[in-house]
């Protein structure tokens, strides 16, 4: 299907029939510019606060409504070989910083956008390449002198809010206020004294109905299940947590009871009977009063909890069950033991309580040693629910950095014009053909404020020359504002627009390798796909990447 | 020939733009459509038949909708808030589906002019907020005080929950009921302990409510005739034992050497199985209840000792059993005592239409009830029992929360002016979409004089009128045509139900709103293997 091109003589035929080969600048170099071009242009319309959302239907038919990047790209199943070197830089940010994935592949997209223009005019892809590295250490030079906020304590629940603020605008606008002071809460209260902050300890428990803002936070975990026995509400609760399933043991090998007498027969079932119920009594006597089990809870066991008046739960997953022994202090027993004290974990209350229609398991703990909280969401859709529990997500992750680096730069797209002012005026000082390079660096940087303009429906092009005007005068952090009518300016940092400095830092850096990496391939060659015979002969199928 | 691109994989559907947004819409507003037509006491009901050939007639959004079987992105959304109304609050369902339509078919033009989504979700929900803090200003609590006042105010609730449904001529008849059988739970007002129990044939004025238990006549055997079939106070053990010949155990084997231990073998299992019975007989229980079966040996040994039982009794009744009359399940018949056995005042077996039915009335505890449902066709009956439950549901809220705003779109006239008077404060692009929110909120009384064949306009205009004059209970009078002060003919609704239908049809707009662009990417698996039909009723119509 691909364009016929004069080959090196030979080379095609040395290949198993089937595969696909494309060298040269114009074949390899501008093809892969140019789908990397497009897919940038997919995701630019989600930035910023006024991004727009998405549907995305999966394979599986699942329905995504989304404006985060990194939920679009994974159910994207993005095909092109060059377009999924972006992916993965955007993954990479995703892991390191949680946050910042769409900046990565918009600006990745910039690059890529410049770098043709420079190809066409004859520049050399390598020199392109070492000058977009040239700009990046000037780019990453610079940023630390733009620092200009600065969180230190992170146990303080409105500093925090703050920094969480503009992260979550660009998720969940117009709720921002509401959500970012949510994280805060959820987030400060679990803060271990020395260790470090653990993503996995602030859990979100969906349940749909009602409206979002009432939403809210309990100290411990929310479970949507229902109490086995019959026993609902304990205070003060000692709590013991087992990995097994509460039930008479079975042998692994098939083991067979051999009765030789009638008495033996009779005597079995009731011997049973007494056996469990002194393994309950066991656990009452120790002073359990609740069971959590990771399996199911025999009746007969069952039946005697009831009657010894003990709580029982059961969960599904072994992480929940992790995470319980965690919430509660209690250490897990794998076999039906009576936990020593100080196996046995505490928990104020717990308790069922119904939100919506949905009935659900509570264990609270207020005091210091929770180290865990729920965030409870509510809404009136799955899919808001799913959108608002990502928007989260990234609020915790921001979190996590800030409590590794509380460094600020001023949001609304001040940092990257500043920056994009000064690699312009250090490119000038450059002596050899990076000199373009770089100054394309800076050009490229305006993507997002001229994004931000877009997608709220201002012209770019005067945003930009103000945005320039403002910061030549030396107002570093003069950034765009948004919220008002037609073309509006506002100091970034007066109004709380604060983006973390490490999601800066990473993402200027991923977007820059996968741009430079993209450029530097001259050749593609795409072996035939394994498999057997395919069964749409309209293209390549699927099989390997799922 | 310029090579084409492929950048995503193929087969991926992809819409974008504006276009794709009116397209949402206009898919919102069909299903919107679809249950306009049931809001409100003179609405009319859906006749649906499913793929199994079932028919269904429901009058309720939220059953409609799921019946439907929606497949379009974004109109499932629509089906989404139904449910949610329909776990928050119970009812309602039709009202938040048809005001998200509104709100989006009121929004479209500006749309299609060029306002940019942002500017319009904005706005929206700075409506929403003004409206909620409106109901709450203005809505009016129920005194809890006055044990009959009261009461009084749980039944025109769920009278008018009751009026838009197939058995509003029976209204006064239910209300009475369901209110009682709500006031007759715990606290924590659990919903699945009212049973429901369907028995055709009769009138629907020959539905009772049993303040207790009552549930079918189990599967029975031999013997089960002798036994007596009523009871005054009786001892209930409620068991999980299988009262049967059968191995105790699958992993055990017997191995005897000689033909008498083998007897001795048979004789011990008949030994265990009569040890168990004598153990429940001893216990001085006269009515036997087990989750699992009941064999004829044990029957027949109840009934030659003046006991009843009744095997299979599903584990739900049986739950509410012991919320009655006290009592626990036991596992093993070594426990039996006094405290863990049920009790109540009588116990009987009676005739209703062609079933038999056992009633276990006047229990101690009584935190359970069971309605006895009766009526002519079986889809009635279907109908009449999630009516039944709205307004069970309805009353539960107005319980819990105990705030009440007037029904018959008055407060949806009241918000709607309410909202016209702030948006002339507003000035830019809100005002015009505040206005839109604001007519967007009178489809409700609209639809419903639509649907009773009155002049819309003409009613609304004279709303409008009483309401901009200060009259803020003025709603639609289904009964003369006309519009009265409703809060006076206590058409009453939980504030609760508005507050949830008005954010959840908002968010579901604004979502709807938010998105310019749709990927679908094709189905894995075997489903859409080339020589397959597309469809099966599973084509999205785009």
């Amino acid at each position: 299907m691909a364009l016929h091109v004069p080959k090196a003589p030979g080379f095609g035929s040395m290949l198993k029939e089937g595969a696909k080969f494309f060298s040269g600048v114009e074949e390899a170099v501008i093809r892969n510019i140019s789908a990397c071009k497009e897919f940038a242009q997919t995701v630019r319309t989600v930035y910023g606060p006024h991004g727009m959302n998405k549907m995305v239907i999966n394979h599986l038919d699942k329905l995504f409504v989304t404006n985060d990047a990194a939920t679009i790209i994974r159910e994207l199943e993005v095909e092109h070989p060059a377009a999924k070197i972006m992916v993965l830089a955007s993954q990479m940010q995703e892991q390191e910083v949680g946050d910042g994935t769409n900046f990565v592949i918009i600006f990745a997209g910039a690059l890529l956008e410049a770098a043709e223009s420079l190809i066409k005019t004859g520049l050399n892809p390598t020199d392109i390449a070492d000058g977009f590295e040239k700009a990046l250490e000037k780019a990453l030079e610079i940023l630390p002198t733009l620092v200009c906020h600065e969180i230190k304590d992170y146990r303080n629940e409105e500093e925090v809010t703050k920094g969480l603020k503009t992260s979550i605008m660009s998720k969940q606008f117009g709720n921002e206020d509401f959500l970012s002071k949510l994280i805060a809460k959820a987030c400060v209260s679990i803060l271990p004294e020395k260790t470090t902050f653990n993503v996995d300890n602030v859990r979100v428990c969906k349940i749909s109905g009602s409206g979002l803002t009432s939403s809210s936070v309990v100290q411990g975990m929310v479970f949507k299940r229902l109490v086995e026995g019959s026993v609902s509400k304990k205070e003060k609760a000692k709590i013991a947590v087992y990995t097994c399933p509460v039930d008479t043991v079975q042998t692994e090998t098939k083991g067979t009871v051999l009765i030789k007498t009638a008495q033996e027969l009779k005597d079995f079932s009731k011997g049973e009977e007494s056996l469990v119920e002194n393994e309950i009594k066991a656990l009452k006597e120790a002073g359990v009063d609740v069971i959590v089990a990771g399996g199911k809870v025999g009746e007969l066991c069952l039946h005697f909890i009831n009657k010894y008046e003990m709580m029982a739960v059961r969960l599904n997953s072994k992480f929940d069950v992790r995470r319980i022994a965690k919430t509660t202090g209690a250490t897990a027993l794998p076999r039906l033991t009576v936990p020593t004290p100080e196996e046995m974990g505490y928990c104020d209350l717990v308790y069922t309580d119904e939100i919506g229609d949905t009935m659900v398991v509570v264990f609270r703990n207020e005091s210091k040693e929770s180290r865990v909280s729920t965030v409870i969401l509510r809404g009136a859709t799955e899919y808001l629910l799913d959108d608002v529990e990502r928007a989260v997500d990234d609020g915790i992750n921001t979190f996590k950095c800030i409590t590794r680096d509380g460094r600020f730069v001023p949001g609304a797209a001040a940092t990257e014009i500043e920056l994009a002012r000064q690699i312009a005026k250090h490119a000038d000082t450059c002596p050899g053909l990076e000199q373009y390079a770089i100054k394309k660096f800076a050009q490229a940087l305006e993507v997002f404020p001229r994004t931000l303009a877009e997608n709220t429906g201002v012209k770019p092009n005067e945003v930009l020359s103000r945005l320039y005007a403002a910061h030549e005068e030396g107002k570093k952090s003069e950034g765009f504002d948004i919220e008002g009518e037609g073309l509006n300016f506002k100091d970034a940092v007066t109004a709380g627009f604060l983006d973390l400095f490490v999601t800066k830092h990473w993402a200027l850096k991923y977007a820059t390798n996968a741009a430079c990496t993209i450029i530097r391939v001259d050749q593609i060659i795409m072996a035939k796909r394994a498999g057997g015979p395919q069964a749409r002969p309209a293209g390549p199928q699927d099989a390997d990447e799922d | 020939m310029q090579p084409q691109i492929i950048l995503l994989k193929e087969g991926t559907e992809s819409s974008q733009g504006k276009s794709q947004l009116i397209s949402n819409i206009n898919a919102c507003q069909a299903i919107a459509d679809c249950v306009r037509t049931t809001l409100g006491p003179r609405g009319s009901d859906k006749l649906i038949v499913n793929n199994n050939g079932n028919a269904t007639i429901s009058n309720d959004g939220a059953t409609i909708m799921k019946m439907l079987d929606v497949v379009h992105p974004a109109a499932r959304t629509l089906v989404d808030i139904a449910k949610s109304q329909d776990a928050e609050v119970g009812d309602g369902t039709t009202s938040v589906v048809l005001l998200a339509g509104e709100l989006l078919r009121q929004v479209k033009p500006y749309i299609e002019e060029g306002v940019h989504s942002q500017v319009t979700i904005k706005a929206y929900r700075k409506a929403t907020n003004l409206c909620i803090e409106k109901i709450n200003e203005i809505a009016v609590t129920i005194g809890k005080t006055n044990e009959a006042e009261y009461r009084a105010s749980l039944e025109k609730c769920a009278a008018t929950a009751m009026s838009s449904k197939l058995i509003h001529g029976q209204k006064d008849f239910f209300k009475k009921m369901v209110v009682d059988a709500v006031l007759m739970l715990d606290t924590l007002l659990p919903l699945d302990m009212i049973g429901i129990k369907k028995v055709p044939g009769g009138g629907l004025e020959d539905t009772l409510l049993v303040q207790g238990v009552a549930f079918k006549k189990t599967f029975s055997y031999a013997g089960f005739e002798m036994q007596p079939k009523s009871y005054d106070n009786p001892k209930i053990a409620l068991l999980n034992i299988e009262l049967e010949l059968k191995a105790e155990r699958d992993n055990a084997e017997v191995r005897v050497a000689n033909v008498a231990e083998y007897q001795k073998i048979v004789d011990a299992e008949w030994g265990i199985l009569y040890d168990k019975l004598d153990k429940i007989h001893q216990s001085g229980a006269k009515i036997v209840l087990s989750k699992l079966p009941i064999g004829d040996v044990a029957t027949q040994y109840f009934s030659d000792r003046d006991m009843f039982c009744a095997g299979r009794v599903p584990e739900e009744d049986l739950k509410r059993t012991i919320k009655a009359c006290g009592g626990s399940v036991l596992t093993t018949v070594g426990d039996l005592k006094d405290s863990t056995m049920g009790t109540c005042e009588r116990f009987e077996e009676k005739q209703i239409g062609s079933d038999r039915f056992n009633f276990f009335t006047g229990c101690p505890h009584a935190k359970t009830c069971t309605v006895v449902l009766r009526g002519g066709a079986e889809q009635f009956m279907d109908e009449t029992e999630r009516s039944l439950h709205d307004a069970i549901m309805i009353v539960r809220r107005a319980m819990k929360n105990d705030a009440i705003v007037a029904g018959g779109g008055a407060i949806e006239m009241e918000l709607s002016k309410y909202l016209r008077d702030v948006s002339r404060t507003i000035a830019g692009k809100e005002q015009l979409l505040i206005g839109a929110y604001a007519k967007a909120l009178e489809v409700i009384p609209r639809q419903l004089c639509d649907n009773a064949g009155f002049d819309s306009t003409n009613i609304l205009n004279k709303l409008r009128q009483k309401h901009a004059q200060g009259h803020k209970w003025y709603g639609v009078d289904i009964m003369n045509e006309d519009i009265a002060d409703n809060f006076h003919e206590c058409v009453w609704e939980p504030s609760l139900v508005k507050i949830n239908a008005l954010t959840a049809a908002s968010e579901a707009a604004c979502l709807i709103l938010s998105v310019d662009e749709t990927v679908k990417n094709p189905k894995s698996g075997g489903g859409d293997m080339g020589g397959m039909p597309a469809g099966r009723g599973r084509g999205r119509p785009m």
